[in-house]
């Protein structure tokens, strides 16, 4: 390929897998707002969408393939089908924290605020636009940075979708960095990854910190207000148009009235109805042959238990550190989420080919990394973001007082008052790390093969060989194992320490 | 009974219960009293039930018993001021102020020029863009009576308004609230407040409502005849507050 042909081909890949980035987040948040919102103000959509969200968002990104393949590329074709394809399994590594981001700071909303809402008689048009939609807007904020990072972290997978003998390659920075690795381009794979740094780094420092920092009012991160400002000037213009004029639009349509919980069931009906009516037929050779993948699974899944939850820990011990490190040396803190946000933004399947000298003596410690990646900056961001701008001013003081320094403070303050966003980026770190076992316990590069063992690496091999119900009945089992854990630890932890550890 | 036509508002039979550990909790019990073109306080102890009468009344929480009934011809217009501002943090003073206007299906411009006049009323002309962070608590307590006069209501229901500010921020605010009520520049027909502070009840109002203990019943209807502009230095006042005190304790 001549200069003149990469450089197009490369620019075309970026804005593609730019595009789906985009399309994926929108999608994303027109989800997260609207669920998110319906699941903190109706409880009987609460108590079904929670367990549901709960398994949704444990399944591995493998685990969704099979439903893709069978819903876009089959009714559309390959080429628009194999496009919204990728757009869906990007949405499925952005969208879960996002919803439960909204859900959680609608539900936290001060019980005045419904009273005011009864007492002024506010529809639900405006309850939205006025008061869920602008109350929700920092933890967006906060939760597109994690997700952003998600989205790039599977991006490779979300364009090269392969089940058994059918591949999707999808033109795309992911497959254009992949490809040139096989075909050995190495001016390819460099341009590649530059380009790849530069769009991660350019979109967190002009979009997603300043945007974060405006709204959430933490200070750790590094960012261009001024050219923010410039985006945020318009959206904010653009947004208000919009909002008059839907609320133009409700007050002459406002006499037909129709509840919300009507809209829900409407659109739940026929869903069911359609359910009833394709019923699969189990019989019990399936039931036997599930059972034989659960057999499977319980020999693998000890293996990336532990694996697992030595991330997990290490992930913790880590983010505490550099928060410590952030809240004592601001500068440097912002230097080191910076980094946080390009090293978590890159592609699993690229840490393979970059750390390929490593890979001959030391895979074990390969694969580690590429498990950290998955599943650290959960914790770390949630730790930074949320964690440091909860510390208070008045408790920072007291210790400055008093002279509370060193491992007392650490011990006595630091960690207690950020214990609950600890705890918190932890449940979603183990859940992040079940998923990252995709990547990291097996890798087919050219010629080459790593196989680690373990859940990450079953799916794999089941996907490869095309065994869909392999796949589902794995990818099942596991969501299985992450929400008993979930709900068995973490909550439960993350429950009794929210009671004790809030400053009044 | 005096002609009902008279009445803006009447409370009449209101019962409350509610169910607490399997058994039945009564609060209110058979409150009927009415009220006219006139300034009422609601007096009494702590947990009586005071603020979810107002509720009852603002049609918000449900009766178990009873009904309220406005003598109006049409849909009351309730405007309620709060016990904190409970402001939205995320608007400013204007935007704050107009919400319940826009929800009423009022084009902006007019509900802009409504909530700029309500809020000069109040004296926080020119404070209109600024942040319920960069308030002072009197100023947002101001913001949340604007708010409630601005929809220009029949009826205004205050939640103990005053309670939660330092004592000569509320003396200021109860008479900017009654220079408001009595000028009469808006059409506010009658104003019910619920309040701890008998000195408080018996200085703005021209009735005062004392509830017993639960389950809450009208212990007492005091009417307060004193001419106005009042003072807690007028003998008549300290006389009626000590009357008022009596049935109170």
């Amino acid at each position: 390929m001549n200069p003149g042909e990469l450089t197009l081909e490369l620019t075309l890949s970026t804005l593609l897998s730019l595009g789906r980035m985009l399309a994926a987040y929108m999608l994303s948040l027109i989800l997260a707002i609207v669920t998110g919102v319906a699941m903190a103000r109706n409880k009987y959509v609460e108590s079904i969408l929670l367990p549901i969200l709960d398994v949704l968002q444990s399944i591995p990104i493998l685990g969704f393939f099979p439903a893709v393949l069978a819903v876009f590329v089959t009714t559309l074709g390959p080429v628009a089908g194999g496009e919204l394809s990728s757009i869906f399994l990007i949405t499925t590594s952005l969208v879960w924290n996002m919803i439960f981001g909204v859900y959680s700071s609608i539900k936290s909303l001060d019980s005045s605020i419904d009273h005011l809402v009864a007492v002024y008689k506010l529809p639900l048009i405006h309850r939205f636009l006025y008061i869920y939609l602008p109350a929700s807007k920092s933890s967006i904020a906060a939760n597109s940075i994690i997700s952003w990072a998600g989205g790039w972290f599977f991006l490779t997978s979300a364009e090269v979708i392969s089940m058994g003998r059918v591949e999707y390659r999808l033109k795309g920075l992911g497959s254009f960095i992949i490809k040139a690795f096989e075909e050995g381009s190495t001016i390819a794979y460099t341009t590649g990854l530059i380009a790849l740094f530069m769009v991660i780094l350019v979109s967190y420092l002009i979009i997603w910190n300043p945007f974060t920092m405006k709204y959430t009012g933490t200070r750790t991160l590094l960012g261009f207000m001024k050219a923010y400002d410039v985006i945020d000037k318009a959206l904010s213009k653009t947004w208000g148009f919009i909002v008059e004029k839907v609320v133009a639009a409700y007050n002459v349509v406002a006499r037909v009235k129709i509840k919300s919980t009507h809209i829900i069931i409407c659109s739940i009906l026929p869903l069911l109805l359609y359910q009833y009516h394709t019923r699969l037929a189990l019989d019990n050779s399936l039931y036997s042959k599930i059972l034989e993948y659960g057999v499977d699974f319980l020999r693998v899944a000890p293996r990336t238990l532990i694996r697992v939850y030595l991330v997990v820990v290490t992930g913790l011990a880590v983010s505490i550190l550099l928060a410590y490190i952030s809240h004592t040396r601001l500068k440097l803190g912002k230097i080191m989420v910076m980094s946080g946000e390009v090293l978590s933004s890159i592609p699993a399947m690229m840490w393979w080919p970059i750390l390929l000298p490593l890979l001959k003596g030391f895979p074990q410690c390969v694969m580690m990394f590429v498990y950290l990646q998955g599943s650290l900056w959960y914790v770390f961001f949630n730790v930074l973001i949320f964690g440091l701008s909860s510390l208070r001013e008045s408790i920072i003081e007291l210790s400055e007082i008093y002279n509370v320094k060193g491992r007392l403070y650490l011990s006595r303050i630091f960690i207690p008052s950020l214990l609950p966003s600890i705890i918190a980026g932890g449940l979603s770190a183990s859940g992040g790390a079940w998923n990252a076992s995709i990547a990291a316990e097996y890798i087919v590069l050219g010629g080459l093969t790593v196989d680690m063992g373990g859940v990450g690496s079953l799916l794999n091999k089941q996907a490869q060989a095309g065994d869909v119900l392999g796949v589902l009945s794995t990818s099942f089992f596991m969501s299985l194992v992450v929400v008993f854990i979930n709900k068995m630890i973490w909550a439960r932890i993350l429950g009794k320490i929210r009671g004790y550890y809030v400053v009044e | 009974m005096s002609s009902s036509k008279n009445h803006v508002v009447e409370v009449v039979g209101v019962s409350k219960s509610y169910i607490s550990g399997g058994r039945e909790v009564e609060v209110l019990k058979d409150i009927s009293f009415e009220v006219g073109r006139e300034f009422v306080s609601i007096i009494g102890p702590s947990g009586c039930g005071k603020s979810t009468l107002l509720r009852i009344i603002a049609g918000v929480e449900k009766p178990s018993g009873g009904r309220v009934i406005f003598n109006l011809n049409r849909k009351p217009i309730i405007g309620f001021v709060f016990q904190f501002p409970t402001l939205l943090p995320w608007m400013t003073v204007l935007d704050n102020v107009i919400l319940p206007l826009i929800a009423t299906g009022m084009q902006k411009s007019n509900a802009i020029e409504k909530a700029r006049m309500t809020l000069k009323v109040v004296g926080l002309g020119g404070f209109e863009d600024f942040y319920p962070s960069e308030l002072s608590g009197g100023m947002k307590q101001r913001v949340n009576i604007a708010r409630a006069l601005a929809i220009e209501p029949d009826v205004l229901l205050m939640d103990e308004p005053f309670s939660n500010l330092d004592p000569l921020t509320a003396e200021s605010l109860r008479s900017e609230v009654l220079d408001i009520w009595l000028s009469s520049i808006l059409p506010v027909k009658s104003i019910i407040m619920v309040t701890h502070n008998v000195e408080e009840a018996v200085i703005m109002s021209d009735k005062v409502i004392i509830l017993s203990p639960r389950p809450t019943r009208v212990l007492k209807i005091v009417d307060v005849n004193i001419p106005r502009p009042r003072s807690r230095k007028m003998p008549e006042v300290q006389e009626m507050v000590d009357k008022v005190y009596e049935y109170v304790s």
